[in-house]
């Protein structure tokens, strides 16, 4: 049993490698660990956050020929629901007010029949804006096109039937409009566009009496369904949520055998957080695993720094009569060692991460996944360890000669990569799956619709991937260049620092190349990792927050009640309270578009860039700046959608004519437009096409200058304080909306997800690696070689001259690698970007560079390698006994 | 050119010791290397040194080459300088493991002392490629380290001491890990380029073989140096050849 003697040695003699190889370990597994408690911890966020953003469940909806009230008491009966509520859904042929003289009407429209206490019951779906939350309420835009307010009376049509007036009790919103008015059990493509413009909420009974002769005469156009909320307990796994929530819709259906059908709010939510959890697990893959992978490399270069010594020890054992399986035997007992510490040192710091950061305990979001990525972590742990200890071991035991074994330089042939050019096809090979992907258009997660599975698109990582590992060995390729053919250049950059011995150290360098050029290429992937890590990490919050502005307009957001007449000027109100920056007014009016109700912005563009922050990204023809400038000095110039300039085939400069309502007549009349520009975005608008013009313009061709939002610019930590006294200006006039509550709202694609925590984790753990990858392989590379400086020393080299040729190989590794680091960082974290297009929306017009973080990175690593290189010149200044032993 | 470093006095001492004592702890063990050791080293003087392993030799010829330093009693090198005037320069080392430093060929090597004494490249690449020379390895000129056997490792950093042209070596069991044939060859040498350039030479050996060569015999014994009370600038006994050669 040769092993144990052998562990016991190594741990007694051979300690600082013992525990930095275990390190090196430990950071790959703690780094996994770490990312699988991210992903547990984020998928069940998102799945608690995707069940609490639906406001109603389930509607499960009458069908044809089936009776209402045995749909009801099913769904009443079945598992795991609570709330059934009824819901009538009565069709109008349109509505009327008639008020000063006046008559205005509308389209066709749907009036519901609710119960009092369905705002109680689902409080997402229905939002009182003005007078009672119970009785007949009128929505919002309906109130707007009739020009009605809480006391009126207007007039519906039923088809076939005389028309009925009620007596409006409030003005509300239904926020949830698009599911509540869904067609239930169509698919996607041919569910409406958009909910519709016209709603009458009743009470059940006023409901029945006015539409059960409708249903007596025309069935198909009432219908009744239960909405109920679903409280089964669900997976922490958006995707198994989904599944079981959808199965049990399904079960449901069987149950009502064709009386009902189920419309599935939440399994269509969770299914979006099914895609936002593959989001984060490629997430994953472009931060965790290049993390994972350079710690394994770190380990693999920590082992390699003393191989030399490692490969002595084995000749050693050859010579006196070891075979080939017992170096094999005892590689593996090194690794395993180190294997073992490591991955419980790993398991240890990525516990305490996970329950610091993302607030759990555990490796994966069910027992599964948690002993798949423990176990996977601590697998991946013990595959490093071998990779680097017990292969070495092997090779040189099967390979090489106990002669060759001592030899430590050697005539440095480059390795059959280089030989090959593998780095420059891997580039290659980036570059044409880049290319690929970018006619993708980046699409990573692919969801067909009427398909339940979801994929992703994994080919697309190939392209960084490639690039990340042809880059490094191309890095490598250019340090080992430039030591082998140019020493004469490097003697002459090192002159100044080393003297007359600038040859010599050269020429000792170059003889190094190998090692070196491994070195300096670590130190650049690690440069990389912690580069892009953290350019990704900060554009994503700067993204995140252009998000939050997008979707709430500004930093506070004044909407006015519908039929409030509100002039601009009330913008300088709001300019004198206290912590506002900017204000701006907005018309919010519907235009058509030959058939299509669009949504027109009338905007101030002088005023409205300060308000608010207008990207380039969001915009097509132009910079911000140039389209508000276009808008500002013509003022019938108009910004549309990129869907509507195709369909219209529009070129810049081109009249377009739209109707607007007039604000005397209501009548819609063509107004005269220009075509300057596309406008994919822009604050408050909805996602979908929408028209941005000259308010001045708007105003004078119809007759109203009626503001329907003020966007207010404001400190962005004081945004609460100052939506608090903005509400007190604005009373009960209007909705007022701060961004700090739309940032924990916001629901966007990956904003979904904790990425704070994960970042916090990499960016952290980047910085163990860039020191350790830095100082510690410098340290421990020059630590083997204490020999030869110390013979240094015996022959008469004074420290300084000891110094130069420790401190020119430091600084060469250090300032290269971090440079050219640098620049293969930037080039990968563009890819990186782009290929995740995705995740970002809107996508960044630039890379946001967080200079403090990368300079802390610099910091530690330049500090790692002073401290190591001190070390070393003041250990090797006077040898000690052991090693004048030696000599 | 080699240029011997001459001492500035013919007949002073290279070296006085008086009472050396040098004491280390390895691990919880003190260990006495050096028991009050006194010594004069003549110029020109050729020394072997006698004793088994362990008896405190190599802390000796350390001391005297002013790589250690005594913890007690007095050293001075009345013919060479201060301490910190002997290495690159007067005094040259030969050690017993390989000495040539791995990434640098063996007329880097040889050029090292030269290069850390601040002399210009180009002079000293001559001078050892001189050195090199007379000792008859110019074919080694290029080779790396690694690439030499265990007797050609030493004659090159023979040859490094003798680039170097000092005016004592001090050798430390330099035939410790060569077979017979190959250390006599060695001991040859250093003799030879003893001879040449006028420095003295103080060898370390366990071997009376090698001992035997040298007419005066140091004996060390438990970290106590017993010095004959003869004249230490005896010659050595046997023939030895003459060295020369052309530069590689």
């Amino acid at each position: 049993m040769l092993t144990i003697p052998w562990l016991v040695g190594l741990l007694r003699r051979r300690t600082g490698r013992v525990i930095a190889s275990a390190l090196g370990v430990a950071l790959a597994v703690g780094l996994l660990a770490s990312i699988g408690t991210f992903l547990s911890s984020s998928k069940s966020v998102m799945t608690q956050r995707a069940s609490s953003s639906v406001a109603v469940d389930w509607q499960v909806e009458t069908q044809p020929g089936g009776n209402a009230d045995t749909v009801y008491a099913k769904v009443a009966a079945f598992r795991g629901l609570k709330t059934p509520t009824r819901v009538e859904f009565g069709q109008t042929t349109g509505f009327t007010l008639t008020s000063q003289g006046s008559t205005q009407s509308t389209g066709a429209g749907v009036v519901l029949g609710m119960p009092a206490n369905y705002a109680t019951v689902f409080p997402d779906a229905l939002r009182t804006l003005a007078g009672a939350s119970n009785g007949v309420l009128l929505a919002q835009q309906t109130a707007a096109n009739l020009h009605a307010s809480v006391g009126d009376t207007i007039t519906f049509g039923r088809a076939g039937l005389p028309d009925t007036s009620v007596k409006i009790d409030g003005i509300i919103d239904l926020p949830a409009a698009d599911s509540l008015f869904q067609k239930v059990g169509a698919p996607t493509t041919l569910q409406p566009k958009a909910p519709p413009d016209n709603v009458l909420l009743l009470p059940p009974e006023q409901w029945h009496a006015i539409f059960d002769p409708l249903a007596a005469s025309r069935p198909d156009l009432v219908t009744t369904q239960v909405h109920a909320d679903f409280t089964q307990p669900l997976p922490a796994d958006p995707s198994s949520a989904y599944f079981k929530v959808e199965g049990e819709g399904r079960n449901l259906e069987l149950a009502l055998a064709g009386d009902g059908l189920v419309g599935n709010n939440l399994g269509a939510k969770l299914g979006k957080a099914r895609s936002d959890s593959l989001y984060a697990q490629i997430l994953f893959l472009f931060l965790g695993v290049p993390g994972a992978v350079l710690a394994g490399l770190l380990t693999a270069t920590i082992a390699a720094s003393g191989a030399d010594r490692r490969r002595r020890d084995q000749a050693l054992l050859r010579a006196r009569g070891a075979t080939v399986p017992q170096l094999v035997r005892l590689g593996l007992g090194e690794a395993a060692l180190v294997g073992a510490v490591g991955s419980a040192l790993g398991l240890a710091t990525a516990l305490a991460i996970g329950i610091r950061s993302f607030h759990s305990a555990t490796f994966g979001a069910t027992a599964f996944t948690a002993l798949v990525w423990g176990g996977g972590s601590i697998l991946v742990g013990l595959v490093i360890a071998a990779l680097s200890l017990a292969w070495p071991a092997w090779r040189d035991a099967k390979e090489v000669t106990v002669t060759a074994a001592r030899r430590s330089v050697g005539r440095a042939s480059n390795p059959r990569w280089m030989r090959w050019r593998i780095d420059l096809l891997f580039l290659a090979a980036s570059m044409l799956v880049f290319w690929s992907t970018s006619r993708n258009g980046y699409k990573l997660v692919l969801a067909v619709e009427g398909i339940p599975t979801i994929s992703v698109n994994y080919w697309a990582f190939l392209g960084p991937a490639l690039a990340w590992i042809g880059g490094g060995m191309l890095l490598w390729r250019i340090a080992n260049f430039v030591l082998q053919h140019g020493r004469r250049p490097l003697a002459a950059v090192l002159r100044p620092f080393t003297g007359g011995l600038s040859g010599t150290v050269a020429a000792t360098m170059s003889r190094q190349r190998r090692l070196l050029a491994r070195g300096l290429a670590l130190v650049a992937l690690t440069a990389v990792f912690a580069g892009s890590t953290a350019v990704f990490n900060s554009t994503y919050q700067v993204q995140a927050e252009v998000d939050a502005v997008l979707s709430n307009g500004a930093m506070v957001t004044v909407i006015q009640s519908p039929g409030q007449e509100v002039p601009a000027t009330k913008a300088a109100d709001f300019a004198k309270i206290p912590g506002v920056k900017s204000v701006t007014a907005l018309q919010h009016r519907y235009a058509y578009v030959g058939a299509d109700l669009q949504d027109l912005y009338g905007i101030d563009p002088a005023t409205i860039v300060k308000a608010t922050k207008l990207r380039d990204t969001y915009f097509q023809g132009g910079t911000a700046d140039q389209l508000m400038a276009r808008l500002a000095t013509k003022p019938n110039a108009a910004l549309v959608s990129l869907e509507t300039a195709k369909d219209f085939q529009l070129k810049t400069g081109d009249t377009i004519k739209l109707r607007l309502q007039d604000g005397k007549t209501k009548q819609y009349r063509p107004v005269e437009f220009t075509y300057v520009g596309v406008a994919n975005k822009f604050p408050s608008a909805p996602s979908d096409s929408f028209i941005v013009a000259n308010a001045k313009y708007i105003a004078e061709q119809t007759g109203t200058a009626t503001v329907g939002t003020f966007l207010i610019d404001t400190a962005p930590t004081d945004s609460t304080n100052v939506a608090k006294r903005v509400e007190k200006v604005v009373g009960t006039s209007g909705l007022v909306k701060d961004i700090a509550s739309k940032r924990r709202k916001i629901g966007n694609s990956l904003t979904a997800v904790e990425l704070g925590g994960l970042t916090k984790v990499e960016l952290g753990f980047a910085l163990v690696l860039a020191a350790a990858a830095s100082g510690l392989v410098l340290w421990l590379g020059l630590t083997e070689r204490k020999r030869t400086f110390a013979i240094a020393a015996a022959l008469g080299a004074k420290p300084r001259q000891l110094a130069a040729f420790i401190w020119a190989e430091a600084l060469f590794v250090t300032l290269g690698g971090l440079g050219l680091g640098l620049f293969a960082g930037w080039g990968i974290t563009h890819m990186i970007v782009k290929v995740l297009k995705g995740v970002f929306d809107p996508p960044p017009s630039s890379l946001s560079v967080p200079i403090g973080y990368l300079a802390l990175v610099t910091a530690i690593v330049l500090a790692a390698v002073v401290t190591a290189t001190t070390a070393i010149t003041r250990a090797t200044r006077k040898p000690t006994i052991d090693m004048l032993r030696d000599l | 050119m080699i240029a011997p470093h001459r001492p500035d006095n013919g007949r002073r001492p290279i070296v006085r010791a008086h009472e050396l004592r040098r004491v280390y702890r390895l691990g919880p063990t003190t260990v006495v290397a050096l028991a009050d050791a006194t010594c004069d080293v003549e110029p020109g003087a050729q020394i072997a040194l006698m004793g088994p392993s362990g008896s405190g030799k190599s802390t000796l010829l350390h001391i005297m080459a002013g790589i250690d330093r005594p913890t007690s009693g007095e050293i001075h090198w009345p013919a060479l300088g201060d301490i910190n005037s002997l290495r690159p320069g007067p005094v040259g080392v030969v050690f017993q493991a390989p000495s040539l430093l791995p990434p640098l060929t063996v007329i880097e090597n040889v050029a090292l002392p030269l290069l850390l004494q601040g002399i210009d490249e180009r002079s000293a690449t001559n001078a050892a490629r001189e050195a090199l020379s007379i000792l008859e390895l110019d074919a080694l000129c290029n080779k790396l380290p690694e690439e030499l056997s265990g007797g050609q490792s030493q004659r090159v950093a023979i040859a490094r001491v003798l680039a170097g042209g000092p005016s004592l070596i001090l050798a430390d069991e330099p035939t410790g890990q060569l077979d017979r044939d190959t250390g006599a060859h060695v001991i040859d040498v250093l003799l030879a380029v003893s001879d040449a350039i006028g420095a003295a030479l103080v060898i370390n050996t366990h071997d009376p073989a090698v001992a035997e060569r040298f007419a005066t015999q140091w004996i060390m014994r438990d970290g106590y140096l017993t010095v004959p009370e003869t004249d230490h600038s005896s010659k050595t006994l046997t023939r030895r050849p003459t060295i020369a050669g052309t530069p590689c």
